[in-house]
């Protein structure tokens, strides 16, 4: 019986020593804490984030399929203007029509990574490596035999649209993203890119002086947690042939984070609708292109490359499957800026830019079809 | 004999620095952004830390104190933010690292695995990160002390 009371007495004292430490945490004194400084009081540097709120959330890794609906192309004949000093002026807008079919499937494997090396407030470093596969189905009006043709150097050479058929075109990046805040407003961003793009194929890759360099750089001002502008020039292959145009960053989220714009201009320009948290809408317009190297072309040192260029009107939803992976779903028009071609003087790039007179050595004609995309992406908290 | 005291004495000091070393992350911080101040504690062998003042505690939409609304769970939506506990299950696992835990960003209502490395008595490193400390994301917190009167 005493030792029953004493367990009593000894729960009691626990119970009541349990229910102070409740109360004294509820009855936490939070003004004190105004009193607070810093113990090192060496002025501390604050710095812009690397994003605004809403934002469709970033990609570490991206899996996705791209396929295109089916269209037809015209293919001029194929010229040299470098080995011959024959091609197509700018301005011919219908050579002769060498070629011609529809191309029932054009699409493949997309994967892109962008992972971070270096990811601190005064300096984020993400690196990635992506891998574009396009891959055709082609049926040509006449058989692929009669597209055949013989190069200045004596070769016999299979036509453009056979060797899309057979070969596809891949393209392999390598991109680096600096991101420095100079402060808590600016930032600068810095963007490299490396692409070998071709009908290459894994086992065997085309000379690497026919790697492709892009660049930008962005200096910008976040203004507060919703919105964020940015002005800068880029180097880019988006439009196909090398080219060097200004950037507008205008990422912006209205206060009730419904509705917001994700630009990088020319790259990309999208008006989002957050149904949530966990799912948004995207329309808007990609730009994406390359130049790939055709092997089978590039004769006497030369390189032979397809300036491939497309603007990509869509609408992209994404919606989180579980945790930190997403699922995208783009609907879109593949409109034609550029499937032209240029043969390029010891495999160096030239610049035609908008003006530029230099001849080229393929006009080429696709038409606009709808295009998909599905994919799966881990992506960043 | 004396060896055997020797010995105890010994280990019983090098668990006393290590206990110390695990103390030195008690105290009151302030993230990188300088928006809040993170108390943290230890219970039991465990470190805990809570927001203790906000820079701008009301929600300037309602006026009223700014609540957990971004946290997934329906029900903590209302649970006030100061005094929230956004980091939980911290062990010391000595030379200045604290692992196992997990930060919370009420920003986004999202939890993430969390390492703590003590840069220097001051100064914390606090990485958030995802499965791999690859995917994640560092900050400094700086430590604060009371202003004398």
């Amino acid at each position: 019986m005493k030792h029953t009371y004493l367990k009593l007495i000894l729960f009691s004292f626990i119970l009541l020593g349990s229910f102070f430490t409740f109360a004294q945490e509820d009855e936490e004194d939070w003004d004190m804490y105004d009193n607070f400084e810093l113990e090192d009081d060496t002025p501390v540097k604050r710095y812009a984030a690397p994003t605004v709120s809403g934002m469709s959330p970033q990609r570490f890794i991206s899996v996705s399929f791209d396929a295109q609906m089916p269209y037809n192309y015209e293919f001029s004949e194929v010229r040299f203007p470098r080995s011959t000093g024959q091609g197509f002026d700018v301005d011919e807008s219908n050579p002769g029509v060498r070629e011609s079919g529809t191309a029932d499937f054009t699409g493949g494997l997309r994967i892109n990574t962008n992972i971070p090396i270096i990811s601190k407030s005064s300096f984020v470093w993400q690196s990635g490596i992506n891998f574009m596969d396009t891959r055709y189905s082609i049926s040509p009006d006449a058989e692929f035999g009669e597209s055949r043709f013989t190069l200045p150097n004596g070769n016999e050479a299979r036509g453009l649209g056979q060797i899309l058929n057979e070969d596809g075109l891949r393209n392999i990046n390598w991109t680096n993203t600096l991101f420095f805040p100079m402060n808590e407003t600016e930032f600068i961003v810095f963007q490299g890119q490396m692409d070998m793009s071709g009908n290459f194929a894994l086992d065997s890759f085309q000379p690497l002086n026919t790697i492709r360099y892009s660049a930008a750089a962005v200096y910008g001002r976040r203004v507060n947690d919703y919105f964020r502008w940015g002005v800068g020039v880029s180097r880019t292959y988006r439009v196909g042939n090398m080219n060097y145009v200004p950037v507008i960053m205008y990422d912006w989220t209205s206060k009730n984070r419904k509705w917001g714009t994700e630009i990088l201009f020319p790259a990309r320009a999208y008006v989002r609708y957050n149904f949530s948290k966990n799912s948004l809408l995207l329309a808007g317009f990609d730009l994406e292109g390359q130049s790939y190297h055709i092997d089978e072309y590039s004769i006497n040192g030369n390189s032979y490359e397809i300036r491939r260029g497309e603007v990509r009107p869509k609408i992209e939803f994404q919606t989180k499957l579980t945790g930190y992976i997403w699922a995208s779903i783009q609907a879109g028009y593949r409109w034609d800026w550029s499937y032209d071609a240029d043969e390029l003087d010891s495999s160096r790039d030239f610049f035609r830019g908008f003006f530029g007179n230099q001849d080229f050595g393929m006009i080429n004609t696709l038409e606009n079809p709808f295009y998909f995309n599905v994919g799966l992406n881990f992506v960043s908290p | 004999m004396k060896k055997t005291i020797l010995l105890a004495a010994v280990f019983l000091m090098s668990l006393t620095g290590f206990a110390q070393d695990a103390d030195a992350l008690v105290g009151v911080w302030e993230p990188g952004h300088g928006k809040a101040k993170v108390k943290i504690d230890q219970i039991d062998d465990k470190f805990y830390g809570k927001i203790v003042w906000l820079k701008e505690p009301n929600d300037p939409d309602t006026g009223e104190p700014k609540l957990d609304k971004n946290n997934p769970d329906k029900s903590m939506q209302d649970v006030p933010l100061r005094g929230y506990r956004i980091l939980k299950d911290f062990e010391y696992k000595g030379d200045g690292v604290w692992e196992e835990g997990t930060i919370y960003d009420p920003e986004k209502g999202e939890t993430y695995d969390c390492v703590i490395t003590m840069k220097d008595e001051n100064t914390l490193d606090i990485r958030g990160y995802i499965g791999v400390k690859t995917f994640g994301r560092s900050d400094t917190w700086r430590r604060l002390k009371m202003k004398k009167k």
